[in-house]
């Protein structure tokens, strides 16, 4: 029987043109998602790349200053511009500390649109007045993008919808449904082969696109095969949830009309109004301390710290005794006051700046927890993991780029404190920065919605009241 | 015809189960939304109060302090949140909320709400706008989809045409079925609104007809959406067909085109990265004059030029302290090439709106979404004005500075020190926001487009349903 089913279910699908039609509408839609995925991430590579130019040009020239004035020559900079100066090399020649894409990234946007790829920590700098937010348009934001992920996400379970909501009911509206009930197949055995068989094709169909789009993209196979062996994985799962969904409705609605509106609205639930709901009660639960107040608060606390400028800096050196002894020179001047300030500020603003980080934490968490709630999330998450976009990368680049700051400012206190001047010879130690990946995705998430279609499919099997009612009128 | 064939469908929808529930699921869902943006706005504004009077005290109590060091102290810009922000969020999530105004730099607002929320805040919040725009088109695609289907399928249109009913006629009547009981519930909901937001401690910014305007702008969004279904159930034969289509259309045009939308709009008319942004205006600034260095060119210059108007021949002649002047002249040169730079970006984004205007054609959620969030106040362009208005209270601010630091005391003399009262005379922040006119005006494009889908679709729907 699942012969017969298998021939003429390809039979059916072909001439109704279904394969042609699912496999050009795959073709757009993957296409100009991917299209618009590799157009953001270039864009996001290419003013990384600018920035560390720039820097480059600035560093060469900065080094022929230096030169000229470690040789005795003169030099046409004003005197508190001097690269000897290190604080002037500290705030000039700032790295380009960044995030560089991982192959994936065009996968799903993510926050890549929210937040910016690389900041320039400076000496004097302040780690809260580092922006990290891009500089997009808001309605931009609003929208969302176009991306593999969306298409996914949003738009495959429809395809599905439409591919599968009437297998049973289409037969009894036709009246061909009396017919099969006189065939050797139990209507559910034979919906079941059916709905697998269309599960089948349209896995085969999105495969083939898929890989097809890539290899129009020359995506990079030989370095990335397991990455595309994963994205596929996640589309199986995901697929496979809706059409045992579809599979549940087929069997336990009658008419296709209803059927329809009953996988929309779980479609509703799931894609649109799940994660709406778990994200307003993640705000209401753990909801963030005010950033104006926040603002307030360190005004407040700079206002002091600066009107008693002269105390701090000498209890900071009684801190830093080291200090006080290698300096023969012992001037002090304003930078002197303003780095042991801005120490200070730093210290007593920890514990508003933490707030706010367990804050997102705990909503993170509670989130984290409930996504299960919903494959959108579910597969969402994995694929934000995937292409390295998701809110833990954009968190794991603030810490690794401030602890990074604190290196660079750690770097250029002793030469400020013991009044020592930056040399040629100094340029080779300063600190680098390179971003690492933290990887530590796991696949469970996925393998617990595939637990929900297994589960779903048992309940359709044995449901006792269901057993026998499948009416064939 | 018509009266005849509104009541049986009033009849029957209401006796319909499904249509009540999902009546009763929006509903509660709308209570939901409106209870936390209730609260969400009311929080806002606390804390809006609270924290621009904390920011005009620190800024009255600096004591005695060099006016430029006041002015390097800077103060700060906080946006307020309006009453209709309640119905429509808009892009406010987006945008940031305080704007710091210090000497020589024109700051972008900080603190986007979005950047402390988690990754599910990019899926949307569950506020009255994303209600108004995505949910109740669903429920009406739920309500219509097989209006005119099922008269096919059952066989009573033919009875029907044998009474000699008009198809048109049928049709309107059934329109004004689907119509009536929306627009009587979203009435209801907005008058509610308007009670609770008119009885608010801070009810001298909302007003009716903004409400009003708003209440016009969805009742003609979703007239718009039950032309489509109407279109699309008399044009096929079968209701489930009919309701596959009609989703089509609204995923089409609620989802996948304002995607489509922004990604184009981003791909042909970029922004800059911040960095970018940044590097640019640091580039001109270095060229030009700079308050803080006399030794550049355009230094030279201006001190040359200043001499000669005056007719001195040094500095310390000068019936004011120089150091104030070059100071100003040079806030005044770097306030132009921020002007320059952010008109950039202006205009990088009147272009990207040009694209969205554009799609609009193919997607009436366009004009809608933009011209709701124009009424509520939490559009781009509001945002913008906002952005503006403080800018230009930098730029006075900085003025009534160096202008006292000019006047004051002499040329040299960096150690001066103005009262400790002085501050207090420099005039508060006062932002207005657009008026409801001036937003139509802004808008109206928008507003064409919307009312040429409504009239375009109606014309479609009697054509294609005249001879039924």
């Amino acid at each position: 029987m699942l012969r017969y089913n298998f021939k003429y279910e390809w039979l059916l699908l072909i001439r109704n043109r279904w394969i042609q039609l699912l496999s050009i509408l795959l073709l757009l839609l993957f296409g100009f998602a991917v299209y618009n995925g590799i157009q953001k991430v270039e864009a996001r590579q290419n003013s990384i790349e600018a920035a560390v130019t720039e820097l480059k040009t600035q560093e060469t020239a900065t080094l022929s200053v230096l030169d000229s004035l470690e040789n005795g020559h003169k030099v046409s900079v004003s005197r508190w511009r001097l690269p000897s100066r290190p604080v002037v090399i500290g705030n000039s020649l700032a790295r380009v500390v960044n995030m560089p894409a991982k192959s994936t990234a065009f996968i799903a946007t993510g926050q890549s649109d929210l937040f910016t790829h690389y900041v320039k920590p400076t000496v004097t700098g302040d780690d809260l007045s580092m922006s990290y937010t891009e500089m997009t348009s808001p309605v931009q934001l609003l929208f969302g993008s176009f991306d593999l992920a969306f298409v996914i996400i949003y738009l495959l379970p429809l395809l599905i919808i439409a591919f599968s909501f009437n297998v049973l009911a289409a037969e009894r509206e036709s009246g061909t449904l009396k017919l099969l009930a006189s065939q050797p197949i139990r209507i559910r055995t034979w919906v079941l082969q059916k709905l697998g068989l269309r599960f089948f094709w349209l896995i085969l169909c999105i495969s083939v696109t898929l890989l097809l789009v890539f290899v129009i993209f020359s995506f990079d196979f030989t370095a990335n095969w397991t990455s595309l062996l994963v994205l596929i994985g996640y589309i199986i799962v995901y697929a496979l949830f809706w059409f045992v969904l579809a599979f549940a409705t087929n069997i336990w609605i009658r008419s296709s009309a209803k059927n329809a509106i009953a996988l929309i609205g779980f479609w509703v639930l799931f894609v649109l109004l799940s994660p709406s709901i778990l994200n307003q009660l993640s705000n209401s639960l753990y909801p963030m301390p005010s950033r104006t107040l926040m603002l307030n608060q360190m005004r407040t606390l700079k206002a002091e710290a600066t009107k008693k400028q002269d105390k701090i800096l000498d209890s900071y050196l009684r801190d830093h005794p080291e200090y006080a002894i290698n300096d023969s020179t012992q001037t002090r001047n304003f930078y002197h006051k303003y780095m042991a300030t801005q120490n200070l500020v730093k210290e007593e603003l920890r514990p508003v700046v933490e707030k706010f980080e367990t804050q997102l934490e705990n909503q993170h968490q509670w989130a984290h927890t409930f996504s299960w709630l919903s494959p959108a999330l579910t597969v969402q998450n994995a694929l934000n993991d995937l292409a390295g976009t998701s809110e833990k990368d954009y968190q794991e680049f603030r810490s690794q780029s401030l602890e990074f700051a604190q290196q660079w400012r750690d770097f250029f206190l002793p030469f400020m404190f013991n009044n020592q001047k930056f040399a040629k010879s100094d340029y080779k130690n300063l600190p680098a920065f390179a971003y690492t990946y933290k990887e530590d995705a796991t696949h469970l998430r996925i393998l617990g919605l595939l637990g929900i279609s297994f589960m779903i499919m048992l309940l359709v099997f044995l449901l006792k009241p269901m057993k026998q009612k499948i009416s064939i009128v | 015809m018509i009266v005849h064939t509104f009541r049986k469908e009033i009849k029957e929808l209401w006796r319909d189960g499904r249509v009540r529930i999902a009546f009763i699921i929006v509903l509660f869902l709308t209570a939901i939304a409106v209870f936390i943006s209730t609260n969400h706005y009311k929080n806002v504004n606390e804390q809006y109060v609270e924290a621009s009077a904390n920011e005009r005290e620190v800024w009255d109590n600096q004591g005695e302090k060099n006016p430029h060091s006041a002015a390097h102290y800077g103060t700060y810009a906080f946006k307020p949140k309006y009453p209709l922000s309640l119905i429509d969020q808009g892009v406010d999530k987006y945008t940031g909320t305080s704007i710091f105004l210090e000497a020589h730099n024109r700051n972008e607002a900080q603190f986007i709400a979005a950047s402390d929320q988690t990754g599910l805040a990019r899926f949307g919040d569950l506020t009255p706008d994303f209600i108004l725009l995505f949910i109740i088109p669903l429920l009406l695609i739920l309500i219509a989809y097989n209006s005119i289907t099922k008269e096919k399928e059952n066989g009573t249109l033919t009875l029907l045409n044998s009474q000699g009913a008009v198809g048109w006629k049928i049709v309107f009547g059934k329109w004004m079925a689907i119509f009536f009981p929306v627009c009587i519930l979203l009435s209801a909901l907005f008058l509610i609104t308007g009670l609770l937001l008119s009885n608010l401690p801070d009810f001298g910014v909302f007003s009716w007809a903004s409400l009003f305007t708003l209440l016009v702008t969805y009742l003609i969004y979703y007239a718009i959406f039950i032309n489509l279904i109407l279109i699309i159930s008399a044009s096929v034969s079968k209701s489930g067909i009919a309701l596959v289509l009609s989703l089509s259309v609204w995923i089409l045009v609620c989802l996948v085109l304002p995607k489509a939308a922004s990604n184009l709009a981003e791909y042909k008319y970029p922004y800059p990265t911040r960095q970018e942004f940044s590097e640019n205006i640091a580039q001109d600034k270095k060229q030009g004059l700079d308050g803080h260095n006399p030794w550049s060119k355009a230094a030279k210059e201006l001190e040359e030029q200043t001499l000669k108007k005056y007719g001195v021949d040094s500095l310390s002649q000068l019936p004011f302290n120089y150091d104030g002047y070059r100071m100003q002249k040079g806030e005044e040169h770097e306030a132009e090439i921020y002007f320059k730079h952010y008109n950039y970006l202006k205009t990088q984004y009147s272009n990207q709106n040009g694209i969205y205007q554009k799609l609009a054609a193919i997607s009436p959620y366009l004009p809608v979404r933009f011209l709701s969030m124009a009424i509520a106040k939490t559009d781009y362009n509001t945002h913008w004005d906002f952005s503006d208005a403080a800018e230009n209270y930098r730029i006075e601010t900085q003025k009534f500075l160096n202008d006292h630091f000019a006047e004051a005391s002499t040329y040299g003399e960096w150690g001066f020190k103005a009262d400790a009262d002085f501050w207090k005379q420099l005039p508060k922040f006062n932002y207005e926001p657009p008026s409801l006119s001036k937003i139509i005006q802004t808008n109206t494009s928008s507003i064409i487009i919307m009312l040429v889908w409504l009239v375009g679709s109606f014309t479609l729907l009697f054509f294609t349903t005249k001879s039924l």
